[in-house]
């Protein structure tokens, strides 16, 4: 492999990579705003500006593929002062609204305002101001924060594939905007506000929910469709506050789309069953486990049963119900279900051009893996079914008169229930998905499991030994 | 370990002690009292006196803007804020509740603050007859001298 000179060390290098990323894998920082790996290069901001030996003058670290025997000097003073008039001219129209701002403790100014600017301000001119439009249901936009690093025009054009957000105006006017201040169109609008390096873009979902720096951060993987893309939760004593992208070149790259963000939500919800219920008259009652297992072993007593699993469950979970309905319940037939119209891996297409598959569980794959049937019309002869969900597969209509549901079940979906026990939803639990390339990836757990609900492996054991 | 204070031949006889004892009464009904009538009177205390706290206010309007910064810096985690949105202002404390059973007095939140919002005041009576955390309103009003 070749190699370069970043501040007197031998670095290697793959040939293309430019030389923010090489200095990067040896461990040293070239601050930068408008630069992004998953996007196009513009050296914009001007904040990457290293010395190279032999250049006349400092060369931006974001356009300049690194090369053999290139020496790079990235602590010269030259370097430095660029940094700090780098720093002081973005600052001049920032708003100190620290306070205020979302972004706090994760922004990249802020960092690097710290890290390489000066403390003290030299201009006692106003800073500019916008009136800023609705940007829709996902963004709240604060123009006054923008610092022009366009990566958020850059990533409709490249990577959402709709050019909706524009710079009009020029020099200290400029105004990035959508176009004719229109909402933002696209699904993946969440990713506006990862990218943005200020407050400019920020979630309106999070919005004063939560300091950045009190969360803590769990990877774990979208259950949302079956690409499953490499989430991080974040989360705070034991409430999820935010889902934001985590990079996975092979899946996701450093997106993800709305419906993924957003789809934690339902883990949290006040109309989630979080206690066993049991249905007594017309209505489901909350009751103690051992009644509730009880009574729901006793619906299912002396009929023919088959068992659902939801196509959102794991791996593990799948396998041990399958092992459960063989065992203890004489072999009773296991189909899964998720998503109307997607019935197996074939039906399981692209749902547009980026991120989105048709299928959406995130398990499809791995439960044909398991050799589960998919569901299409009960057996004949079956008067009873056990629904094991995992919160977000799609219930079919159940032509039978007992049903048992355990896992995640919103209390206007079950009314038709005999009983309910209250399982671990995908944030909940730790466990195996296959995604449609056939990857295994590991959900992580982030939060505990609310009140009375319980792993699906405790609550066999507590209908087999009861 | 007990300590027998075996007494002498003097102390034993009582009335010699007796008399020396009056004498430093005698002698401290004439010096300077150092005890105050409390409530009647006060003792002076110092600008720096760390007391109740309060949030200060512009016009009935709170400089507080839920920055987090204080309940961050708190080493008693004893102050809970929920930030909100208002017509008149971007973002300020919906709730804004101290636990003062938690709260050690360090005057930490008070250096945190960039706003200027959360002071340390000259109060320090501060019992009360229920159990509920100081909360916004009541923070608002209690400003002692300062």
């Amino acid at each position: 492999m070749p190699k370069c000179i970043i501040d007197g060390r031998e670095v290697e290098f793959t040939p293309g990579q430019n030389l923010i990323d090489v200095a990067k894998s040896a461990g040293i920082e070239i601050p930068f705003f408008c630069y992004h790996p998953g996007l196009s290069v513009v050296a914009q901001c001007r904040m990457c500006a290293v010395e190279i030996e032999k250049f006349p003058k400092l060369q931006t670290a974001c356009s300049t593929p690194a090369t053999e025997g290139m020496v790079v000097k990235t602590q010269s003073d030259k370097v430095k002062q660029n940094q700090k008039s780098v720093m002081e001219f973005l600052l001049i129209n920032h708003p100190l609204d620290c306070p205020v701002c979302d972004k706090s403790g994760e922004c990249d100014l802020q960092d690097q305002s710290y890290g390489y600017g000066s403390a003290y301000m030299r201009t006692s001119e106003e800073r500019r101001t916008y009136v800023d439009l609705d940007m829709g249901p996902v963004i709240q936009k604060n123009m006054n924060r923008c610092i022009h690093c366009t990566r958020c025009i850059r990533f409709g054009d490249e990577v959402a594939g709709i050019r909706e957000m524009v710079a009009i105006q020029r020099g200290n006017n400029t105004e990035i905007t959508t176009i004719d201040g229109k909402q933002l169109q696209t699904e993946y609008a969440g990713n506006y506000a990862d990218i943005c390096p200020t407050g400019s873009l920020t979630l309106k979902d999070f919005r004063f929910k939560k300091r950045a720096w009190f969360l803590k951060k769990t990877p774990t993987i979208c259950e949302g469709c079956s690409r499953g893309c490499s989430l991080e939760l974040q989360h705070e004593a034991n409430v999820i506050y935010r889902c934001i992208a985590r990079e996975n070149k092979e899946v996701n790259k450093h997106w993800i789309c709305d419906e993924g963000r957003f789809n934690y939500h339902y883990v949290q919800e006040s109309d989630r069953i979080t206690e066993p219920a049991v249905k007594q008259g017309t209505a489901l009652q909350m009751s103690a486990w051992k009644q509730a297992v009880l009574s729901a072993r006793e619906a299912v007593a002396g009929k023919k049963v088959a068992v659902l699993v939801g196509s959102d469950l794991t791996q593990e979970e799948a396998a041990m119900v399958q092992q459960f309905a063989k065992s203890k319940l004489a072999s009773a037939p296991v189909f899964h279900f998720g998503t109307p119209g997607v019935e197996s891996a074939k039906d399981d297409d692209a749902a547009d051009s980026l991120l989105k598959r048709k299928s959406k569980t995130a398990n499809l794959h791995g439960m044909e893996k398991l050799g589960i049937a998919p569901f299409t019309a009960m057996p004949s002869g079956v008067h009873a079914a056990i629904v094991f969900r995992g919160g977000r597969a799609q219930l079919p209509t159940l032509a039978v008169s007992t049903r048992i549901g355990v896992g995640v079940f919103k209390r206007s979906e079950s009314l038709e229930f005999e009983a309910v026990l209250p399982g671990t939803a995908f944030a909940e639990k730790d466990g195996t998905i296959v995604n449609f390339m056939g990857m295994e990836q590991r959900l992580k757990r982030a939060i505990a499991a609310p009140r009375e609900c319980k792993s699906l492996s405790e609550i066999l054991m507590m209908w087999t030994n009861l | 370990m007990i300590v027998k204070n075996r007494p002498g031949i003097f102390q034993r006889f009582y009335l010699l002690e007796a008399l020396k004892g009056l004498r430093i009464t005698i002698t401290k009904v004439f010096q300077k009292k150092v005890t105050i009538q409390y409530p009647e009177e006060r003792r002076e205390y110092s600008d720096r006196f760390r007391g109740m706290h309060y949030i200060k206010s512009v016009n009935g309007v709170e400089n507080c803007t839920a920055c987090m910064l204080c309940p961050t810096v708190c080493p008693a985690e004893c102050i809970h804020i929920e930030a909100g949105e208002r017509p008149d202002k971007e973002k300020y404390p919906v709730k804004f509740e101290i636990d003062s059973l938690r709260c050690c007095f360090c005057g930490m939140c008070e250096e945190a603050c960039p706003k200027d919002a959360i002071k340390l005041s000259n109060i320090y009576e501060m019992s009360q007859t229920t159990r509920e955390a100081w909360d916004k309103d009541y923070l608002m009003e209690q400003r002692g001298h300062k």
